[in-house]
């Protein structure tokens, strides 16, 4: 493996996530070429730590930009202090300049608040700027996000155009609520972030919550593979798992069985549906898939997992 | 470990493998190769897990290429070794052949030539037992159309206003401009004597029929077809799709002003009216063909079927797992809903229900009325 790519591996994981190589591959592209990232799974797996983790890995400061729906440029890139401005203009009521001097001082960058776009273009050092969920911004305001990411510049009407001092590392996540567009898919680095194999998920499990006995871990990463095998209305990420088993821990339990899983159902699945189903239809199976991986020898493997799951100790195939 | 085999030329060979992606519908282009050609520059060529997985950050843009980058992936930088031949130096496959080795600088005007590869845009593939029938609308009656027309325009447009309504009540009232007041108030040393009103724009509600016009449907398509009519006139933004084996849209036959002409034009444009059912499959069509460009989370989707569906039903359940992902809101209207006693047990409805927002009936007019409480945009 490439040294830089190792090293941001290890960055990484110093940082405590446990990074796969096509994850640190892609994060070492994005430096390299200076592209943006477009970071894509389901929620709950991670996607956004990995900006965090990157400006951590990086040292330097995260801007982070929350998409929603009616997102518009004002919002995004810079809005006037207008209470700084009416304060200003009181200040100088009785002052003689001529009414276009007043104006251009008001609309200058002391009066002007730098929203997370405009700030990271002008921020000191290169910085990550997250834009996070930006399927959830209009179609609008991506197509005004595309000429930022192109041009790296900003005009202000008053002001002129605020050309970038460094250009930022930029990461996009996206929960495919809409498909986002060809020219900004075009313009990005693109990774695909599934949920974690079982090794991984473990991993992370016996990273965060470092107290967790082996077999409870064990346990419960695999009962996440089982899980995540069903058809349920949000399947469960990482957050859950390790939500998850802080609340197992929190109860004393040492291992998995009914009586746990029962107790705590409403952790691991944030729809009352969900949690619904699976403790009326699904908890044996997922309890005896559990059980019959129990029997076989460790360390456990996916393969086992998934031989296990196709075995058919009845679990409801998605 | 290995690096790719075909060492000779890297650049002709990334370009070479560019083209055979975008033939596979993987949209990569001179800007996509010349990135994959820095990354490669970036990355340990010599490590083949390396270079794969560079290659696909670079040139792949969504979910759904990944499978077939791998494949061709698998293709190109791994082919089967050809008899007896060591693999070392193995001479570029049959289409990569006439292209010799490309410098750099033609990279860009070499992939804008290259001609579309053939056969492998997949063609709609019609059953043999597909029934082609062209439904004759003339079997109404004149005064049954005209009585019947009256009441669904009535409807469509009540339908049609409440859902503007609702669209405006839901957004932002005017906003105060105080970019714009505070400019006018320079004038009057600060004092604020009025305030400037910036309006968002209306994004408005796009509708998508998708409307079954299968033979277990018969009874009521003629019906529900004057009633997509109607709903299409009155309502503006509505894309209009039918489907039974396949798919075809019919928004332009229908914005006809005269119905008859309308209806005597769609007749003439769906070639397998009263057959057999693919849901799934149509859909899926809709999805491919139409999705990008009309499924937003303002996008409503009506579809009206009985859910007898003669085609796979996981295809159904993929696609209606994504039209629930892409879309604002998926609304089915099952006129079987109507009669007394049913239960949507039949294996499309089964799995379509899951991804449904609202399962409603459509039976006659009066349910359609009530269609009108569950056309907002948004599920929550």
């Amino acid at each position: 493996m490439h040294p830089e790519i190792v090293r941001i591996q290890s960055m990484l994981e110093d940082q405590g996530y446990v990074a796969d190589q096509s994850l640190a591959t892609s994060v070492y592209l994005a430096i390299q070429l200076r592209k943006p990232l477009l970071i894509e799974g389901a929620a709950g797996v991670g996607k956004t730590e990995v900006a965090k983790v990157m400006a951590r890995a990086l040292d330097t400061d995260l801007i982070r930009l929350q998409c929603y729906e009616g997102l518009d440029a004002t919002t995004s890139l810079y809005e006037w202090n207008y209470q700084r401005q009416l304060l200003h203009i009181r200040l100088q009521e009785h002052s003689d300049l001529p009414v276009e001097i007043r104006e251009r001082e008001i609309f200058s960058e002391p009066f002007l608040l730098k929203r997370p776009l405009l700030a990271a273009i002008t921020h000191e050092r290169a910085p990550v700027l997250l834009i996070d969920e930006v399927d959830r911004a209009d179609e609008e305001w991506e197509a005004f996000l595309l000429e930022v990411l192109s041009d790296w510049q900003v005009t202000i009407p008053e002001i002129g155009t605020i050309r970038a001092k460094h250009i930022p590392y930029v990461v996009l996540t996206s929960n495919r609520t809409r498909e986002l567009g060809d020219a900004l898919r075009r313009r990005c680095l693109y990774l695909w972030i599934d949920y974690p194999a079982f090794d991984k998920e473990l991993a992370i499990v016996r990273r965060k919550v470092p107290a967790i006995n082996d077999r409870l871990a064990e346990q419960i990463a695999a009962f996440m593979q089982f899980v995540r095998k069903t058809k349920l209305e949000k399947t469960p990420g990482i957050a859950e798992t390790l939500d998850w088993s802080l609340a197992l821990m929190a109860l004393h339990h040492d291992h998995l069985d009914e009586a746990a899983v029962a107790e705590t159902l409403g952790v691991l699945f944030k729809q009352r549906d969900d949690a619904e189903r699976v403790r009326t239809q699904w908890l044996d199976h997922l309890l005896a898939s559990v059980a019959a991986l129990d029997r076989e020898p460790r360390p456990w493997t996916q393969e086992m997992i998934d031989r296990v799951a196709g075995q058919g100790v009845g679990l409801p195939r998605r | 470990m290995n690096a790719p085999r075909r060492f000779g030329n890297l650049t002709a060979h990334v370009v070479a493998f560019c083209r055979r992606l975008r033939a596979r519908g993987v949209p990569v282009g001179p800007r996509e190769a010349a990135d994959a050609l820095r990354a490669l520059g970036a990355v340990d060529v010599g490590d083949r897990r390396e270079c794969y997985l560079a290659l696909r950050t670079v040139l792949t843009s969504r979910r759904d290429d990944l499978a077939v980058f791998d494949e061709v992936f698998e293709e190109y930088w791994n082919p089967p070794p050809p008899d007896g031949a060591s693999g070392a130096q193995s001479a570029p496959d049959a289409e990569a052949a006439g292209d010799g080795v490309q410098p750099p600088p033609a990279l860009a005007e070499w992939l804008d030539d290259a001609p579309p590869a053939e056969g492998d845009e997949p063609l709609p593939a019609y059953s043999p037992v597909e029934v082609l029938v062209q439904k004759d609308f003339s079997t109404f009656t004149a005064d049954e159309l005209h009585e019947v027309t009256r009441l669904v325009v009535a409807i469509a447009r009540r339908v049609a206003t409440r859902l503007s309504r609702r669209t405006r009540a839901a957004r932002h009232s005017a906003r105060v401009d105080l970019r714009r007041t505070i400019r006018h108030s320079l004038r009057r040393g600060g004092e604020i004597v009025d305030l400037a009103y910036r309006r968002r724009r209306i994004q408005r509600v796009q509708v998508v029929l998708l409307a079954d016009v299968s033979g277990s449907m018969d009874l009521y398509s003629r019906f529900l077809i004057q009633f997509i009519y109607a709903l299409q006139h009155a309502l503006g933004r509505v894309e209009t799709m039918v489907f039974s084996t396949s798919l075809t849209r019919i928004t332009d036959a229908m914005s006809e002003d005269d119905l008859r002409t309308a209806l005597d034009e769609v007749a003439r444009q769906v070639p397998d009216w009263s057959g057999g059912t693919k849901i799934g499959a149509s859909l899926r069509t809709f999805l491919d063909r139409y999705g990008a460009r009309l499924l937003t989370p303002h996008t409503v989707v009506l579809v009206i079927s009985d859910g007898w569906d003669t085609g796979d039903i996981e295809i159904l359940e993929q696609a209606m797992a994504e039209l629930h992902r892409r879309a604002g809101r998926v609304i089915w209207l099952n006129p079987l809903l109507g009669s007394p006693g049913y239960e949507p047990i039949c294996q499309g409805m089964r799995a379509a229900l899951p991804y449904v927002d609202v399962f409603a009936s459509a039976h006659n007019l009066e349910s359609l009325r009530r269609l009108e409480k569950h056309l907002a945009a948004r599920r929550r």
